[in-house]
């Protein structure tokens, strides 16, 4: 199925369990760890740039989300979160495994958009499909693009200070308020 | 930002809560579909497969499988079936588990059987 499967092969070794684990009990600890404050670093994986639109307005004066403790880093060994956008081209594989790899642990993923988590692109010689090939993803925000609210909400998720409720939705008409 | 500066010497804890209110352009952004099964045939069903372009939505029997995750919120499904579908408003939609994106609509309508 996929051609470069000694990349894929990272992801589900032993050490991505250990990862997993790690990063789930990030999510549990995060206010007592980090005192509510949290880095980010985005990685643009072939996304058209509509998510990066959206997440550049996270920092604008409507949304603001350094009252929320959160700050974008330009470096990966200062992140704890990794904001994952587009389908993961394989020609940016080897960069989005080292990069990260450069985070330092414990450390999340968050894949975000239509095509990080699989529906824009299905795996072919370009692309993965979607970001959970290559990398261990904790949280996933749909979308396309997500709204700021709605990355705002993924974010909040991923460190555990709102309780995610789309398992509850059911998409059936007039079922839910 | 003097009364931030003070709050936070005050309390010691200078970031504030998710929003108390709701995204006031939420109403006019495209959001996924929500179904309505009693509207839902098998023949509508097939038809709302070949138009979605994302693969959000396959068929399993009588369900519906609509995947949250997958779904670009275009509206094709909703503009060639307007009884069938509608908007649903919904925007927090980020999941810890990528199945929980993954949704069965059953298939209510008359032929669906």
């Amino acid at each position: 199925m996929t051609p470069n499967a000694s990349v894929t092969e990272i992801a589900t070794t032993a050490t991505a369990e250990t990862e997993k684990a790690a990063a789930e009990a990030l999510r549990r600890s995060v206010s007592s760890q980090f005192g509510r404050s949290l880095h980010i670093r985005t990685l643009d994986t072939g996304s058209c740039a509509a998510c990066e639109q959206e997440i550049r307005l996270l920092a604008a004066p409507h949304y603001d989300l350094h009252r929320l403790g959160f700050f974008f880093t330009p470096a990966p060994r200062h992140a704890d979160l990794l904001l994952v956008t587009g389908p993961m081209l394989r020609a940016f594989g080897v960069a989005a495994r080292k990069t990260y790899e450069a985070m330092p642990g414990p450390k999340l993923v968050v894949a975000t958009g239509a095509c990080a988590l699989g529906g824009v692109y299905q795996p072919d010689a370009f692309s993965y499909g979607s970001v959970d090939q290559l990398l261990p993803v904790d949280v996933w925000i749909p979308g396309c693009p997500p709204s700021p609210l709605g990355l705002l909400q993924g974010l909040l998720v991923a460190v555990d200070r709102l309780a995610e409720r789309v398992s509850v939705l059911s998409f059936v008409a007039g079922s839910e308020s | 930002m003097p009364q931030w500066f003070v709050r936070g010497l005050r309390r010691g804890v200078v970031t504030t809560r998710y929003p108390d209110h709701a995204d006031a352009s939420a109403s006019v952004l495209p959001s996924p579909p929500a179904f309505r099964p009693e509207e839902l045939t098998g023949q509508i069903a097939d038809s709302l497969v070949q138009i979605c372009p994302s693969w959000a939505l396959t068929r399993a029997g009588d369900v519906l499988v609509f995947d949250a995750g997958a779904c670009t919120a275009c509206g094709q499904c909703r503009e060639s079936e307007p009884r069938a579908v509608t908007t649903s408003r919904e925007f927090g939609l980020a999941a810890t588990d990528r199945s929980a994106l993954v949704k069965r609509i059953p298939l209510l309508g008359e032929a669906g059987q």
